[in-house]
């Protein structure tokens, strides 16, 4: 009953945010939404990446391609072809998803470090190709002018244009994403991939199919971050080839581990710190990314399974 | 036709040969034991016949029915049970649901109807409660229920490894060293589980080492030296065989 009230504070917080941020910091307001959704869509893409390195325990280093791509269609189709926000956005997530599922079939005959550097070289080669590709994505010219996108058609049309307006629907895409990681996750398909994380050759013997799982989480994770893709694209309304290179693994891998790999919370936990705390530290602006490695540092150092790991623990003895 | 058959089984790995033109054959309600010196290709044979590794040549078929060079999780669905030689459990699933995952790939459901729960699917998961309940009954297990299974002993995985592959109720059940490297009250327990499943009407086929292991419940012995089968027969008449007792101790 608590829990059923707190959930329902939370949300309603949440829900409420736009207006809360207004009364509390009144000039910050488009700041400090502009930093929540990108919050929002952090930890969306990385609950969806974290489906396939927490849950089926593959190393997975080809989640910015997916990304990529599916920012890529949404801009492409909304500037040069005239589709709207959300038939753009279901392309992407169709196109991202059916990608992974055929680079998957050659790359899940490979294992543990082999699947890493494959899924690796799939990203690099994506991002050469978004860069060097100038006919279709105008390369280091980015394409730019990528509509804020509208709800309905026509008269009816609601555009999203205002940075609240996008924070609802960072907000809703989050909710969206949550739910999907949660029934995947747990009960008899959770079951499953835990089996196949934890021993693959056992799982078989419990006649569970390694591959199809793999396969399954490896598929899911990309059409979300696909979605995803096309979300931000419409949000920058800016899309470079920068925005799907390397470093964007190191930042799913940093949010995963730090908030804690395999978990609901622990990944929203950490796509908070990830986008919050260099805000917040931007009141030391010579020592903020110093300061910020060092804290990171720090968590790793004292909760290596991550930061939900410590609330885990306390809110067992709190029960105790 | 035998019930579970091997006709001339060849492994090779790097021009080594591991299983060299094995014949076996195990009929319905039988306990066989399969034996041999330490690398005589025991553990190999029974990779080749579940599916975890491709045979050269050589077929085998499991109640008529061709299985050669199948994956091994379809052998699995077919019936055939196995447990590994180094103790195999999923360490960061609970005991319970170690058993709860050996049954539902036989319990046929959809993806989607696994996101949305469905009302057969809520049945299917009752009645594999119920059965992974009475296993840990049946091995003493059910205290650690919900305790993960990396935290039991050595002697309690191996016990859940077992239960685990009777989840599914198989009708072949293929055991790698059962009886290796637990206490000697732990052996007896597992020869009591062993002989109970046997007296149920379970195929049972073992690999062991302990010799005290087979003669008290093997009623058939298969000898493995060196990949090839040098002897096959009772207990008692394997234990006076020559062959056997040098390819053991040597001349």
């Amino acid at each position: 009953m608590r829990r059923a009230v707190a959930w329902g504070l939370g949300g309603a917080a949440l829900v409420a945010m736009p207006w809360l941020v207004r009364a509390v910091a009144p000039g910050q307001q488009r700041y400090v939404l502009h930093i929540l959704v990108f919050t929002g869509l952090f930890a969306a893409l990385a609950l969806s990446y974290d489906l396939v390195v927490g849950h089926v325990g593959s190393l997975s280093l080809a989640h910015p391609a997916f990304f990529g791509i599916g920012a890529y269609t949404a801009a492409l189709l909304a500037t040069r072809a005239g589709f709207t926000f959300l038939p753009d956005t279901l392309a992407a997530m169709i196109l991202a998803g059916l990608v992974a599922w055929l680079i998957g079939v050659p790359m899940f005959r490979l294992h543990e470090h082999a699947f890493a550097i494959g899924t690796l070289g799939f990203a690099m080669v994506t991002h050469i190709v978004a860069t060097n590709w100038v006919d279709l994505t105008r390369g280091p010219l980015c394409v730019t002018g990528i509509p804020r996108p509208a709800l309905g058609m026509g008269p009816v049309a609601i555009k999203l244009t205002s940075v609240p307006h996008y924070y609802w629907l960072a907000l809703a895409s989050l909710g969206l994403v949550a739910l999907l990681y949660h029934g995947l996750t747990t009960f008899r398909l959770g079951r499953a991939f835990h089996a196949v994380r934890d021993n693959e050759m056992l799982a078989a013997a419990a006649g569970i199919d390694p591959r199809r799982y793999r396969m399954l989480a490896f598929v899911v994770g990309a059409v979300v971050a696909g979605g995803i893709g096309a979300l931000y694209a419409h949000y920058i309304t800016v899309l470079c080839p920068e925005e799907m290179t390397v470093a964007l693994t190191i930042n799913l891998l940093v949010i995963v581990f730090i908030g804690g790999v395999g978990r609901l919370r622990g990944v929203v936990i950490g796509a908070v710190l990830f986008t919050v705390l260099p805000e917040i530290l931007r009141i030391a602006p010579t020592w903020r990314l110093v300061i910020y490695g060092g804290l990171l540092l720090a968590i790793v150092v004292r909760w290596p399974e991550g930061l939900e790991s410590a609330l885990r623990r306390s809110g067992r003895s709190r029960t105790a | 036709m035998a019930f579970f058959a091997v006709h001339g089984l060849v492994k090779r790995f790097l021009g080594v040969t591991a299983i060299d033109r094995v014949d076996l054959t195990v009929e319905r309600g039988e306990l066989v034991a399969l034996i041999g010196p330490n690398g005589s290709g025991k553990t190999t044979l029974f990779n080749c016949v579940t599916g975890f590794m491709p045979a050269d040549a050589g077929r085998v078929t499991f109640r008529e029915r061709d299985v050669t060079g199948i994956a091994p999780h379809r052998i699995a669905r077919l019936g055939v049970g196995r447990t590994f030689q180094l103790v195999s459990v999923f360490s960061r699933l609970t005991v319970l649901d170690n058993l709860l995952v050996f049954l539902q790939q036989h319990q046929e459901d959809s993806v989607l109807g696994r996101l949305l729960r469905t009302a057969r699917l809520r049945r299917y998961e009752r009645e594999a409660l119920d059965r992974a309940h009475a296993l840990l009954a049946w091995v003493k297990l059910a205290d650690h229920a919900h305790a993960p299974a990396g935290t039991l002993s050595y002697g309690q995985r191996k016990l859940l490894a077992f239960a685990a592959a009777l989840m599914p109720n198989p009708e072949l059940i293929l055991l790698d060293e059962p009886a290796a490297a637990v206490n000697p009250t732990m052996i007896e327990t597992m020869k009591r589980h062993i002989l109970a499943l046997n007296r149920e009407g379970k195929t049972i086929l073992l690999v062991e080492h302990n010799m005290d292991v087979v003669m008290d419940l093997a009623q058939r012995v298969v000898v493995l030296d060196h990949g090839a089968k040098i002897a096959e027969g009772a207990p008692e008449a394997i234990r006076r065989d020559p062959r056997v007792i040098d390819a053991y101790f040597g001349r």
